[in-house]
């Protein structure tokens, strides 16, 4: 049984259709890569299966492990395993980095039937996922994104990834903003943890990533359709040549 | 102000009659339409058959509430219904503090509530410090009524030295179950160079009436750090005024509050830019849940010749349910023109991508929120210098919270 299973998918934002029947499967142990240009529907699709609030889905069904996703709520969600790396990760003033990462491992070590970490643990386990990811480890005493640079933002959500161990990881353009050093490590962070019961859904723009993170599939994304997929090939001849034979084609 | 000198006043009979009788100082209290207290109605207060503290009706407290914050090397001064018990406070306060009880002196105040307590208190507490490396000063009071609602009236001054230094912490808590009316009035005046950090928390249980009036006035060069909490009680008002009285000082006052039930709470604050070159900031937070009621109102004066004054004010709160009444009331009266002013009121509710956020990472709806509302507060708790102090503060909003969480029926 694939991991996680689309079945056309159709979703729209504030009465716009933006998602217009995606099918995809996952299944584990794989990377999937998704490309496409701006604007057409790829953090739309991250949002849906996370389990945003403001989107409709008016057709299909989301399936992790065979269980219909869009029932649950976003924690649920993320308690059964998806966790999605933002774009943008928004900045919490007041909650600190280090109460937020603790509530939420406690919370899916509570569902997971295992005991709570204490304070001890806890801090031993950032401490090597922070080293690991170059990340100062006194920045989970700060707010929580508050005032991070943009390529400290991208790491975090990484360290948050590492930390969780997901079922399913989808990476919104974690590449953007991170600088050539910065985007080795957080690939290392994210190829450390390939697994054979895990997949990765990775959208990004650029073909470096995939050379650091070698995807099993790439798929492009254009009109809220999925207009094309391949292997790892396809994200040089896009590199190359751009979307614009996929945009006529989907339109 | 000496009792015998408000004789003449409508609660001058109050005070010819504090031996025993009902109050009959109740018909005095300002009304709905007296502008400073329209959002704070004092007409339960009003309605209920008050007797004044003495000792034939007090009950007897041999040890202190839990809870209480530990502040390392903190001397401590207890009051039981406004009156001092030597038997639960320190003796000794170390060098540069005097402390003296059972004194009567005159207080600047003149609303009602501060003749009021003129006219009640059974004696009050000077607290004197000169000198550097002061212990600081931990003041309980405590509210424990009998059978028959109470009313006391603590009263309090204290004076800080020319470059002396003190800190306060003054906590205000009851017994369970209790109807009382705690009515204290403060005077604080800070000499040359003197700085005083006070941190005041107010957690009264949810029948008690707290209308606490407090007068600070801030010589040249001196500084002013206050903090102050408010966790609830029937109807608490904290009311605070500020005046500078020479240049170059500065005063930061900023409090949190955190209601539910049909608490009520009050903060007031009158900010006097009486001289030239004086800075003053205050952060205020506040959240809101049940049928609570919120209140900020804060008065900033620039008189004309203070210039280059600084002056900011910030207030936010939340609302957490639909309940919930917030009012905001800023006022400037900027009369010199070369001033920095700014001023900042928002109300809100939690914001749902920083909510999606945190459920997106597994966290359960109502964990999610105590972290943001302990997140919201905790931006104006960070304000309080002292690490024991902010520290408790925190604890204390958490018990908050999850005393929220249990109301709510969830483990
Ligand atoms: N709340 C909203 N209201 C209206 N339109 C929206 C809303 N959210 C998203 N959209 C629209 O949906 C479309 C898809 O947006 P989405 O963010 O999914 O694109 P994307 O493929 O991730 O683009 P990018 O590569 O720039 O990140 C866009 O046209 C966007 O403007
Ligand atoms: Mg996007």
């Amino acid at each position: 049984m694939a991991l996680l299973e689309i079945k056309n998918l159709h979703a729209s934002v504030a009465g716009k259709a933006i998602l217009k029947g995606i099918t995809l499967a996952l299944e584990p142990g794989t990377v999937h890569a998704i490309m496409g240009p701006n604007g057409t529907g790829k953090s739309t699709l991250s949002n849906v299966i996370a389990g945003r609030e403001g989107y409709d889905v008016t057709e299909g069904e989301v399936l992790l492990d065979g269980k219909n996703v869009l029932a649950m709520s976003a924690d649920e969600r993320a308690r059964a395993g998806i966790f999605l790396a933002f774009q943008y990760p928004v900045e919490i003033p007041g909650v600190t980095t280090s109460a937020f990462l603790k509530t939420a491992l406690n919370a899916k070590r509570r569902a997971e039937g295992k005991t709570e970490v204490d304070a001890m643990e806890f801090l031993k386990l950032v401490k090597a996922k922070t080293a690991a990811l170059g990340m100062p480890y006194d920045m989970i005493k700060r707010a929580l994104n508050v005032g991070f640079s943009g390529g400290e933002k991208k790491r975090a959500e990484v360290l948050q990834m590492t930390l969780l161990e997901p079922r399913l990881a989808i990476l919104d353009e974690t590449d953007s903003g991170l600088d050539i050093d910065a985007l080795k490590v957080v690939s290392e962070g994210v190829n450390s943890l390939r697994a054979p019961d895990r997949a990765f859904l990775v959208i990004t723009h650029y073909q470096r990533l995939l050379d650091y993170i070698v995807p099993d599939h790439v798929h492009v994304l254009a009109h809220g359709r999925i207009a094309a997929s391949g292997g790892k090939e396809l994200a040089v001849e896009l590199e190359a040549e751009g979307y614009a034979k996929y945009l006529d084609a989907a339109a | 102000m000496k009792p015998s000198e408000i004789i003449d006043h409508p609660f001058g009979s109050a005070y010819a009659m504090r031996l025993g009788a009902k109050a009959p100082w109740l018909g005095h209290l300002p009304g709905p339409k007296t502008e400073a207290w329209r959002f704070t109605p004092l007409r339960t207060l009003a309605s209920t058959p008050f007797v004044p503290a003495s000792a034939s009706n007090d009950v007897d407290v041999t040890e202190l509430p839990r809870g209480l914050p530990l502040i390392a090397g903190a001397a401590r001064l207890v009051l039981v219904n406004g009156a001092y018990r030597a038997d639960l406070s320190d003796r000794e306060f170390g060098q540069g503090l005097t402390v003296s009880t059972a004194q009567e002196f005159a207080s600047s105040a003149r609303s009602p509530l501060a003749l009021l307590n003129a006219a009640y208190a059974a004696a009050g507490i000077s607290i004197d410090a000169a000198g550097a490396g002061l212990r600081p000063i931990h003041l309980i009071s405590i509210g424990a009524a009998g059978a028959e609602p109470l009313a006391f009236h603590p009263r309090l001054r204290i004076t800080v030295a020319p470059a002396a230094s003190l800190t306060i912490i003054e906590s205000h808590v009851g017994l369970p179950g209790q109807t009382y009316f705690s009515n204290p009035v403060t005077e604080i005046v800070l000499a040359e160079k003197a700085s005083l950090r006070r941190y005041v928390s107010v957690a009264e249980d949810s029948e008690a009436f707290h209308l606490a009036t407090t007068t600070i006035s801030i010589a040249a060069g001196g500084s002013l750090e206050a903090f102050h909490l408010g966790l609830g009680g029937a109807l608490v008002r904290q009311e605070i005024s500020v005046r500078f009285e020479g240049r170059g000082a500065a005063a930061r006052l900023n409090g949190a509050y955190a209601l539910s039930g049909r608490a009520h709470h009050d903060f007031t604050t009158v900010m006097d830019h009486n001289v030239p070159d004086c800075h003053s900031s205050q952060v205020f937070k506040g959240v809101a849940d049940g049928d609570s009621h919120g209140v900020f109102q804060g008065r900033i004066h620039v008189a004309r010749d203070s210039q280059r004054s600084d002056a900011r004010q910030l207030h936010k709160a939340l609302f957490l349910s639909r309940g919930p009444q917030i009012d905001c009331k800023p006022e400037l009266e900027i009369y010199a023109d070369d001033v920095q002013c700014a001023h900042g009121a928002a109300t809100g509710e939690i914001d749902h991508d920083h909510l999606f956020y945190l459920m997106s990472r597994g966290i359960d709806p109502a964990t999610a929120r105590s972290l943001l509302v302990e997140g919201f507060l905790t931006e104006a708790v960070i304000e309080v210098s002292v690490p024991d102090v902010q520290a408790h503060f925190i604890d204390a909003i958490r018990t908050w919270l999850k005393s929220r969480e249990i109301a709510r029926g969830r483990p």
